[in-house]
């Protein structure tokens, strides 16, 4: 009896195969199946980037980063690192960062990994230092608020001299002068 | 690189390797070891000892507690020796990249296997939170040049 079970079990998975057919799919010969929702690799548009580093602060695993240089800022953006949340995306006052759904991100280089936007630092009108803010960052806040011309592309420096000197010259006259 | 990896032309057998990860990438595996998405059609088999296997496939931001054994087991691997550096833990340390009881992805073990003098022949990163199970299998598709590498660096300077 358990001879001609055993003769059959075979014959009986044929059937069921025969039935539900090929389920393997071919994936690297073919598309995959992705859902609509499904997050993967951000995309950053250096055209649209102002370097503000919104996205820098809100980046949970601190894949995007802001490393400061003499007279450069860049923002780079490591994919190992990164855990696809778009948190990004909904802080990013232009837009300037797109989600894709790639996720076919293997390599053997480590340096494939990092994606680079180098911003220049924007020079104080008064005395020539580096300022903290990029050349795109001035111009969109400046764009926003253009109250704002007088002091927005000085050092730290020179907008307290300012400050000072307008106050004193409201109550005494200038600095340094006897009257 | 290319002459090591002739080497490898047979079959890869791979041993998972778990160091610390939260379990997400070790589901993915398994689903991609499933008759749906068969990653024994690349000869993909996995097996019990890292004795018996070309490639290691490791998850998770490598730990302290979990890095002697981590060490162990790569110096049991017969040379060639890869590694499969799975989701963001492992190839980058992920969210606990700079946390005290981890040592950080899969890079700075490769240094500390350096100062010991154990070599390993070549590091694949697979990004991903958790790695979808087609991430895996691109990666294997990679290794044995079935499939072209779409990574590529952006360096982009603006005004």
């Amino acid at each position: 009896m358990s001879f001609v079970k055993k003769i059959i079990k075979p014959v009986e998975v044929l059937v069921v195969a025969s039935k539900t057919g090929r389920v393997t799919i071919k994936y690297p010969f073919e598309e995959p199946w992705i859902s609509p929702e499904f997050r993967g690799k951000i995309e950053i548009d250096p055209a649209k980037c102002i370097g503000c580093g919104a996205c820098v602060n809100a980046c949970p695993p601190n894949a995007l980063e802001m490393i400061d240089s003499e007279d450069k800022k860049t923002l780079r953006y490591f994919v190992g690192r990164c855990i696809f949340c778009w948190r990004c995306i909904d802080v990013c006052p232009v837009g300037a960062i797109k989600g894709t759904r790639n996720f076919e991100l293997a390599t053997n280089d480590p340096l494939d990994l990092y994606d680079y936007i180098v911003h220049t630092r924007v020079k104080c009108r008064e005395c020539g230092r580096v300022t903290g803010e990029t050349t795109r960052m001035l111009k969109y806040v400046l764009e926003k608020a253009p109250v704002t011309e007088n002091y927005n592309n000085k050092c730290p420096d020179c907008r307290k001299k300012i400050f000072i000197n307008a106050l004193s010259m409201r109550r005494t006259g200038p600095v340094g002068e006897k009257t | 690189m290319e002459k090591k990896l002739e080497r490898i032309k047979r079959s890869i057998w791979v041993f998972h390797l778990n160091t610390g990860s939260c379990n997400a990438c070790d589901i993915e595996i398994l689903d991609a070891l499933t008759p749906y998405h068969d990653a024994e059609r690349f000869g993909v088999k996995l097996v019990g000892s890292p004795r018996h296997a070309d490639v290691l496939l490791l998850t998770g931001p490598i730990t302290l507690e979990s890095l002697p054994k981590v060490i162990n087991a790569i110096e049991a691997t017969p040379r060639p020796r890869f590694i499969i550096a799975l989701g963001s833990c492992g190839s980058g340390g992920g969210i606990w990249h700079d946390t005290y009881s981890t040592i950080g992805g899969v890079n700075s073990l490769v240094k500390i296997l350096k100062e010991r003098g154990i070599e390993v022949d070549g590091v694949y990163y697979v990004p991903g939170c958790p790695i979808r199970p087609e991430a895996l299998l691109y990666a294997v598709a990679l290794i044995r040049g079935l499939v072209e590498k779409k990574a590529k660096p952006m360096v982009a300077t603006v005004e």
